[in-house]
């Protein structure tokens, strides 16, 4: 993997939300590093906790959300142990993050200049002017053609796809290290999550800034990513670069999300595409043992007893399975 | 814009004749101005013909409407039947100084009051500042202003006095005697103490209500994505809420204005009758119930003109803070 400096360290995250219903732990002992200038992509289905570790890097975790452990190292020094103040001045300057609603993300009744150079200002110590030009170039940067005129547009005069190109230019604003983006394409059609991921790979070229790509989409990761940390119900299963998992999955749920991705030879051969068996369970009653028991074809008394640890199965891949696919099988 | 404004200002024409029409018929079915006139022995019969005649009630209804309406369109608003020897347009215009006054002040000091506190009660959801908020507001408005009213007029008319033995403040009325000729500021000073037990009995009434409303309408927009965006931004928790929560929650309040502003003109019948201010609410329900068809007329065509002007208002003012929203 990458030998490069270490960016971002989290270190067993646990952040728990405390409902009247009971606790429901979203993020539940994750751990992953990513380096300068790496694109460490969080893969997962929905509600597997993959929003509320990123909105916990930015500790942004709204109640009744709480982060109840662990450690988030940014540049050698933790987050979780920054005051409200400090936090503020990383947010936005040094992780920027982009979410997944681009119609609901911005005010509607801001014009998007307002928007962006209101970032800009908060953390760069320049005038008016200044930023209205900064954030001009930023426009131009994103690829949002006439920015003057749009500077002044407001977010309802703009599509989409160009509303989610302002959410990265604001993330941009502060050249950040890390660029965090929730989900970022899922609402976007094809064609537009195309263009944005090609300027978020450009940017990332550019700038070198690392990026945590969280998504539910395994073609975006194989795009898109360096490695690749698979998370099920709030924990991490399997972890390494990205062309292992891709090409060696090791943990029963990988290889069954990948085995179900539609591949164009299986058409031709017209073989019934599989599918995971079962349901993600309820997260106010987890399975005992391996979450993922209930769904997976070789567990064994074991497996319902206990949770595995998130061993290193071969160099620099770590799995979380007692049972782990024993075949190297070429699935994607 | 200019297109949109004519065009609708033109549509308000019809909307008020409407409106009038309708209350028209409304409170000609209710009563007979001439029944009094008969039992009364200083009437002779000819002289009720005559009045008959002259006020177009020899007309069927719909053309003593335009009788009625004519000659309130040259100005001619008619005789009041409840002050005998005034005429509508005296009665209502010594009222309606005085209903301006404390409608005014009601309506502004509801408005300063409850916007931040519904705020604030938005912000602390489920704290003990929220609960006293809600606790608060719930009181206000489910306590009867006659009630709350006479409470006040006991504790601050009856139970408190100043050194000299008068009232802390007095219990009714709007003017102490001998002050109407007095300097400007004295006579303001002298206005002030009447007008603050029924501006605060009204107010708790109608904060009451419009806290919770600013309440609903913040946590609507707390919980809104932009918010997000705000804070990972780097934001402080001012620029958050102020900038970017506030101008939000804040739009649909101008609703509840719009709403509420043709009060200032109607005036709070019950309020004014417990505090024995002669304002247009006193006035209207008298005229109404004493068969003062002018008066009532008058005072009915004015609160229609103010509710039709102040929506159109609303939305003009609409497309100004929500850029989102623009007429052609």
């Amino acid at each position: 993997m990458y030998k490069t400096e270490v960016l971002l360290e989290v270190k067993d995250l646990k952040t728990y939300f405390f409902t009247d219903d009971g606790v429901v732990k979203a993020v539940d002992g994750v751990s992953f590093t990513i380096h300068k200038g790496e694109v460490l992509g969080l893969v997962g289905e929905s509600g597997c906790g993959k929003s509320v570790a990123s909105l916990s890097i930015m500790r942004l975790v709204d109640a009744p959300g709480k982060i109840i452990g662990g450690e988030i190292i940014f540049k050698g020094e933790d987050l979780l142990k920054k005051t409200p103040e400090e936090m503020r001045k990383i947010r936005g300057a040094e992780i920027g993050m982009i979410f997944q609603e681009p119609m609901t993300s911005l005010n509607p009744v801001y014009t998007i200049g307002n928007q962006i150079s209101e970032a800009i200002l908060v953390h760069q110590d320049i005038g008016g002017e200044e930023a209205k030009k900064r954030t001009i170039e930023l426009l131009n940067l994103v690829g949002i053609p006439e920015p003057e005129r749009r500077f002044n547009q407001y977010p309802h005069e703009m599509s989409g796809g160009m509303r989610q190109r302002v959410m990265i230019a604001m993330a941009m604003s502060s050249n950040p290290d890390l660029l965090i983006s929730d989900e970022a394409t899922t609402a976007l059609d094809v064609t537009i999550q195309a263009q944005i991921l090609e300027l978020m790979k450009d940017l990332q070229k550019k700038t070198g800034m690392a990026i945590l790509f969280i998504t539910h989409d395994l073609a975006i990761i194989a795009e898109m990513a360096d490695s690749v940390a698979v998370t099920y119900t709030g924990k991490i299963v399997e972890y390494s670069d990205v062309r292992t998992v891709f090409k060696n999955p090791k943990h029963q749920y990988t290889y069954g999300l990948l085995m179900s991705v539609p591949s164009l030879v299986a058409v031709e051969t017209k073989v019934e595409l599989p599918a995971i068996e079962g349901m993600v369970p309820n997260p106010y009653h987890m399975p005992q043992g391996c979450h993922f028991n209930p769904r997976c074809p070789f567990a064994t008394e074991t497996c319902r007893k206990e949770m595995p640890e998130l061993k290193e199965l071969e160099q620099q891949h770590l799995v979380r399975c007692l049972h782990p696919v024993q075949a190297s099988k070429e699935v994607v | 814009m200019r297109t949109y404004l004519t065009r609708r200002i033109l549509q308000l024409i019809p909307v008020i004749i409407g409106a009038t029409l309708i209350a028209f018929f409304i409170l000609s079915l209710v009563s007979d101005p001439f029944a009094a006139m008969i039992e009364n022995p200083k009437i002779k019969l000819a002289d009720i013909v005559r009045l008959k005649h002259q006020w177009g009630f020899d007309l069927p209804i719909y053309l003593r409407f335009f009788k009625w309406f004519g000659s309130v369109v040259v100005g001619n608003w008619g005789p009041s039947l409840l002050y005998p020897g005034y005429s509508a347009r005296e009665v209502i215009f010594r009222a309606l100084p005085i209903t301006l006054q404390v409608m005014s002040l009601e309506f502004i000091f509801s408005i300063l009051l409850s916007i931040p506190l519904g705020a604030i009660s938005a912000l602390k959801q489920y704290s003990k500042t929220d609960y006293s908020l809600t606790l608060f507001s719930f009181f206000g408005m489910s306590m009867p202003t006659f009630w709350f009213g006479l409470m006040m007029m006991i504790v601050f008319s009856v139970w408190l006095k100043r050194p000299s033995g008068v009232p802390l403040l007095p219990p009714g009325g709007i003017q102490t005697p001998g002050m109407e000729s007095a300097a400007f500021l004295p006579r303001m000073l002298d206005r002030g103490q009447y007008l603050i037990m029924p501006v605060i009995v009204l107010s708790l009434f109608s904060v009451g209500g419009w806290v919770r409303y600013m309440r609903s309408f913040m946590l609507e927009v707390l919980h809104q994505d932009y918010l997000r965006t705000a804070r990972a931004k780097g934001l402080t928790e001012r620029t958050v809420i102020y900038k970017h929560a506030f101008r939000n929650a804040l739009i649909p309040i101008i609703t509840l204005i719009a709403l509420s502003f043709p009060g200032i003109v109607s005036g709070a019948a019950i309020t004014e009758y417990v505090f024995n201010i002669p304002g247009m609410g006193r006035l209207v329900l008298s005229a109404e119930l004493k068969n003062d068809f002018p008066t009532a007329m008058i005072a009915l065509t004015l609160s229609t003109i103010l509710v039709v002007i102040a929506n159109l208002a609303a939305d003009v003012v609409y497309s100004i803070v929500d850029p989102r929203i623009r007429y052609s």
